[in-house]
């Protein structure tokens, strides 16, 4: 399984993205990101979760995940994340977050 | 007295209802249901029709408060009020900072191009600082404005430039204006006029003409170690930083470098370069200060010419018309405004 994650917009309008690769984890690492993916049902999530009106600003997330030939693609925008969908996010964000950090030290 | 929450009604009382309210409601009440349709785009355009209305749900003059989140986030934010118009200055520097910014921002207003408050109507300013932890990111919720106070690795607080606050509550008055669909050419536009007044109100509170401004959006918001001298550059864009770990400017200055992306809402945060850099250069070709003529001709084009689907040809005909309508047809100003689209290869 392949999990990437996209953020774009918010004030600054910088984009940060990274991808995480299931086999690249720690099996702890691994099966939580599996727990979250089936927590919200992800293959099945719809493909635009927006507000009616949008809020300037906010950030909006690009998340897709491929797995066994199959392939999603949710766009998310931050006034509209549902509950169950924060989790992942933020953990996403995190990958994302020490991702640039290791860029950082090159 | 903080401001009044219908958590999740916003959507489903009926327009009629919201009018009735508007009309026979108590104060705080009006001024709710005023907002309420506001925002779904029903006052637009109706602005005289409603002259019948009460005037108790405006307050009258500069009405601001600020309320301190505590790191909490949530929709609608929640906090505590901590200022209020005519208090003392707080010992919180973002409190004072969005407290201050938003009298900059409604003086702009008020002084230069006689508007009351974000509606015209003397709507309070209210501000929400220390919004959820390690937040990088400032907002217009179509009720307020909210803060983070950044991660203190890539961004400081956001409170901590001028014209960042008068970016985000210009996102409130184009709400009550032109309200400008938030995607592609007319979300550019929206968030060009958020970057011109946020710039505006800077370079006034700095008492600085066109040719001596920095015309840099977010100076100072990037932390030390990041290269780059702030988010947006109306100037130069694209050159505003460029560094190891945020990457490039990507802004475009002209036409020719339009970015086509699903991203950010269609490069709302992108290609507002196009239309920023065309404010700049017909503010700088007019000359003096940026917010007595080329503001004005922008202030009014978006207050009366542009509608939500505007784009960017749009943008330009309508400033050129206003330019000529203010200025006089073949008038120095109407050739400014002319010259600026047409370097940025919108005409």
């Amino acid at each position: 399984m392949r999990v990437s994650i996209e953020r774009s917009g918010g004030f600054a309008g910088i984009t940060i993205k990274t991808a995480v690769e299931e086999k690249d984890l720690s099996p702890d690492e691994a099966q939580k990101l599996q727990g979250m993916v089936e927590e919200v049902d992800f293959l099945n999530l719809p493909e635009k979760i927006i507000s009616p009106s949008s809020q300037p600003d906010r950030f909006q997330y690009e998340l897709r995940l491929e797995e066994s030939g199959r392939q999603h693609k949710v766009t998310v925008s931050e006034e509209a994340m549902p509950e169950k969908l924060k989790p992942l996010i933020k953990w996403l964000m995190e990958k994302a977050r020490q991702a640039k950090k290791g860029k950082e030290s090159d | 007295m903080g401001p009044i929450r219908y958590k999740g009604i916003h959507s489903i009382i009926p327009p009629y209802m919201l009018e009735e309210i508007a009309k026979r409601g108590k104060p705080h009440q009006q001024d709710w249901a005023l907002r309420n349709l506001a925002s779904a785009g029903f006052i637009r355009g109706q602005r005289f029709a409603l002259g019948f209305l009460p005037s108790a749900a405006s307050v009258g003059g500069k009405s601001r408060t600020v309320y301190n989140c505590k790191h909490k986030d949530g929709q609608p934010p929640e906090g505590t009020l901590v200022r209020k118009e005519g208090d003392p200055p707080s010992k919180d520097v973002a409190v004072n900072e969005a407290y201050d910014g938003a009298g900059a921002t409604y003086d702009l207003y008020y002084d230069v191009y006689e508007r009351n408050s974000i509606d015209d109507r003397g709507m309070s300013i209210v501000s929400y600082v220390h919004y959820d932890v390690d937040y990088d990111n400032a907002f217009w919720d179509g009720r307020e404005m909210v803060y983070g106070d950044g991660d203190r690795e890539i961004f400081d607080r956001f409170t901590k430039c001028i014209d960042v606050i008068g970016h985000e509550l210009t996102h409130g008055m184009t709400q009550y204006e032109a309200n400008l669909d938030y995607s592609d050419q007319p979300g550019a536009l929206n968030e060009s006029m958020s970057d011109v007044f946020g710039s505006l109100v800077k370079q006034r509170t700095l008492k600085q003409t066109a040719a001596k401004a920095d015309w840099l959006i977010g100076a100072g918001l990037l932390m030390p170690n990041i290269h780059g001298k702030a988010l947006r550059s109306m100037k130069a864009p694209g050159t505003a930083y460029e560094d190891p770990v945020l990457g490039k400017d990507p802004q475009p200055a002209t036409m020719k470098d339009y970015v086509k992306t699903t991203s950010d809402n269609g490069g709302v945060h992108i290609n507002s370069g196009i239309p920023n850099h065309a404010f700049y250069l017909a503010a700088i070709e007019i000359g003096g200060n940026a917010w007595t003529k080329a503001g004005k001709i922008w202030y009014i084009g978006l207050r009366d010419r542009l509608r939500s689907r505007s784009n960017f040809a749009e943008a330009a005909s309508a400033t050129i018309s206003v330019a000529k309508a203010l200025y006089g047809n073949r008038s120095k100003e109407m050739k400014a405004v002319r010259n600026a689209w047409k370097a940025v290869g919108v005409m």
